[in-house]
């Protein structure tokens, strides 16, 4: 027990158990928002996974367009100008009108202008050894047939019977050969395009078999886990339920001892008066004592509750001003001294000298203080020595504080109900199993009135050793006030 | 004598080109094709290949003659200081000619000096005549008596020249 004491602000100070602590209680309370976090970060997670898919989708598809569905297209365009530089040229022959076959020229150089610049931006384009070798042929073929045209066009334009003649055979011994190896040129072309926008489409393809199959399973997954997050978080707050059920059960039961015991002494001792059994003036006032006795513990018990209950329902107004904390103690001193007397304990006090002021309501904090030490007293085991201690120290983000804390030697406390001790209605086994009687509100309350006071309430404890709690208050304010959660807890 | 202006408007634009002018008027540009060799001919010479005397170049290339329509200026000036016949009289020849066989081919005519300038650019062996204005690198414009057509000495005007 010394050590854990004595290490209480080294334990405070240590960062891996005081972090691992606070994860574990931040865990437990607030399990199911932490589930329904971790289905937010799976949907976020499988909409950015969708996203990237589709844009992979996207920029395969759009590759595809850009380079085999729009090069098809340019294929066209060149085929068609092709045949339009042919068609122009053979026009010319039908007319003997020189300014009709000067058009029909000028349409032809326009379209073989187009064929011969298309297959330029061809050339110019990054391209496999076998396109721009086809590219290359394309090119000094169509060369050679535009150097025919020229001359059946001259002929053509030159108008006599025999130049006629002349364009007719050269077209037909040289321009059809010529066009029609251009013409397979540009074919080939064409289905080495067929073939890339095969490829490309058969990748497209199972590209799109992949994205379908993994959002199908990413998809799957996410309903899988979020069923189980609901399940779970049903579950948990089922089990909660059921759990404060079990509590309020065990409180009622617990309650039903606590005022039946003393009921029954009071109602004993007032019958033998009445039956004249008792007689003596020694007698009396001895049975006196004992309904005195519990009826005060009568009362104790049901303004706990009470006062649990309004605490519990925000009804509580706190006026909060500075404190001497040599007062309060005094104060919970004077109040628990007939308890401690009682059951036989002694109460060492010790408060730092220049102690600053603590910000509090006076009776919220004795009641904070006073449960304290009845618990002190109620599980301080065989060895009846409680210890109260005042001193300076700092809180959690730096600030002053004072740290008053209540020491007994007694049972202590297992370190798997250190978090629940806290709860309201929670009675540990051991305790009820030794016959210890009580409520399972005492922590409660004084854990609400230390948050009410902006302070709180930390332990340490061993079992077998003892425990020591102690009430962490702000320290310094000086003139009057109402907290603002005070007023909040009062207001709601 | 007074000097006689033919004052016929034209019907179509300009190449763009700076008129090639001497102080008496526009001058008339005989044009070939650019792969023709001929760079310089003399008048007399360019009215033998006009009439349709001469029927190849030295490259041997058929002479194609293009003329422009009946009553065009530039056609004008060509029959008057080229063949030194009047349209009945240039027609009439090569009708003969054809007939006799002494001509082989009888000129193609266009409408405007686009067309003419289009059929040399497409026609090897092809010779016709436009504005000087109306040139472009398109075709080739050829000497006359070794003067070129922004010499103030070059024969072919598109005005008749003013006689005493």
């Amino acid at each position: 027990m010394s050590q854990v004491v004595n290490d209480e602000r080294a334990a405070q100070g240590s960062w891996g158990g005081h972090l691992a602590k606070s994860v574990s209680g931040l865990v437990a309370r607030h399990s199911s928002s932490l589930l329904l976090f971790m289905v937010l970060c799976v949907v976020v997670g499988v909409g950015a996974f969708m996203i990237g898919d589709l844009h992979t989708a996207s920029v395969q598809v759009e590759k595809m367009y850009a380079g085999s569905v729009q090069g098809l297209r340019r294929i066209g365009e060149l085929q068609y100008e092709a045949q339009e530089t042919r068609r122009s040229t053979l026009y010319a022959l039908t007319t003997n009108d020189s300014n009709l076959q000067v058009e029909y020229a000028d349409q032809s150089r326009e379209a073989d202008k187009l064929v011969a610049d298309g297959i330029a931006q061809y050339l110019a384009e990054e391209r496999a050894p076998r396109e721009i070798e086809v590219g290359k042929r394309l090119q000094r073929d169509w060369a050679a047939y535009l150097k025919v045209r020229d001359e059946v066009l001259a002929s053509i334009l030159e108008g006599s019977p025999r130049s006629i003649k002349e364009a007719v055979d050269l077209d037909l011994s040289g321009g059809v050969p010529s066009f029609d190896r251009v013409r397979q040129d540009l074919e080939e072309v064409k289905r080495l395009y067929d073939e890339q926008a095969t490829e490309q489409r058969t990748l497209v393809d199972a590209s799109s078999r992949r994205s379908v199959i993994r959002l199908m399973g990413v998809l799957v997954f996410t309903l899988m886990f979020a069923s189980a997050s609901v399940w779970a978080i049903q579950r948990s707050k089922m089990q909660n339920a059921m759990r404060l059920a079990k509590l309020q059960m065990d409180f009622v039961a617990s309650v039903s001892h606590e005022l039946r015991t003393p009921l029954a002494v009071i109602s004993a001792s007032a019958q033998n008066i009445a039956d004249g059994v008792v007689d003596e003036r020694k007698q009396l006032a001895k049975y006196g004592s004992v309904i005195r006795h519990h009826s005060r513990q009568l009362t104790e018990l049901v303004n706990q509750i009470l006062l649990f209950a309004s605490t519990h329902e925000g009804r509580n107004r706190y006026v909060v001003r500075p404190l001497q904390v040599q007062e309060v103690i005094g104060a919970v001193l004077k109040n628990t001294r007939e308890l401690a007397e009682e059951a036989g304990f002694a109460v060492e006090e010790h408060v730092d000298a220049k102690l600053p002021p603590v910000m509090g309501d006076f009776s919220a904090v004795s009641q904070c203080l006073q449960n304290l030490v009845v618990n002190a007293v109620k599980y301080g085991g065989t060895n009846p020595k409680i210890a109260i201690r005042a001193f300076g120290g700092n809180g959690e983000a730096g600030e002053k504080e004072v740290h008053i804390s209540v020491e007994d030697h007694g049972i202590g406390i297992d370190s798997t109900e250190l978090e629940q001790i806290f709860e309201p209605f929670y009675r540990s086994p051991v305790v009820t199993a030794a016959q210890i009687h009580g409520t399972g509100l005492g922590l409660p309350l004084a854990k609400s009135i230390a948050e009410a006071m902006h302070g709180r309430i930390s332990v340490v404890s061993k079992v077998g050793v003892g425990s020591r709690f102690t009430l962490h208050l702000p320290a310094g304010k000086v003139e009057q006030t109402e907290t603002p959660e005070a007023q909040r807890v009062g207001q709601s | 004598m007074v000097a006689v202006l033919l004052l016929q408007a034209r019907p179509y634009g300009a190449a763009g080109a700076k008129p090639a002018t001497t102080p008496g008027g526009e001058n008339l540009a005989i044009i070939v094709n650019q792969s023709n060799p001929i760079d310089d001919l003399s008048l007399k010479e360019l009215r033998t290949v006009f009439l349709g005397e001469r029927s190849h170049w030295p490259n041997g290339r058929r002479i194609t003659l293009v003329m422009m329509d009946q009553g065009l200026v530039e056609r004008n000036a060509a029959l008057r200081d080229v063949c030194h016949m009047s349209e009945t009289e240039f027609g009439r020849h090569f009708l003969q000619g054809l007939f006799t066989g002494e001509v082989f081919v009888s000129p193609k005519t266009l409408s405007t000096p686009t067309g003419v300038r289009k059929f040399v650019f497409n026609v090897p062996g092809a010779i016709g005549y436009v504005r000087a204005s109306d040139v472009d690198e398109t075709v080739k414009v050829i000497r006359i008596n070794g003067h070129r057509v922004d010499d103030p000495e070059y024969p072919l005007r598109l005005e008749a020249r003013a006689t005493k």
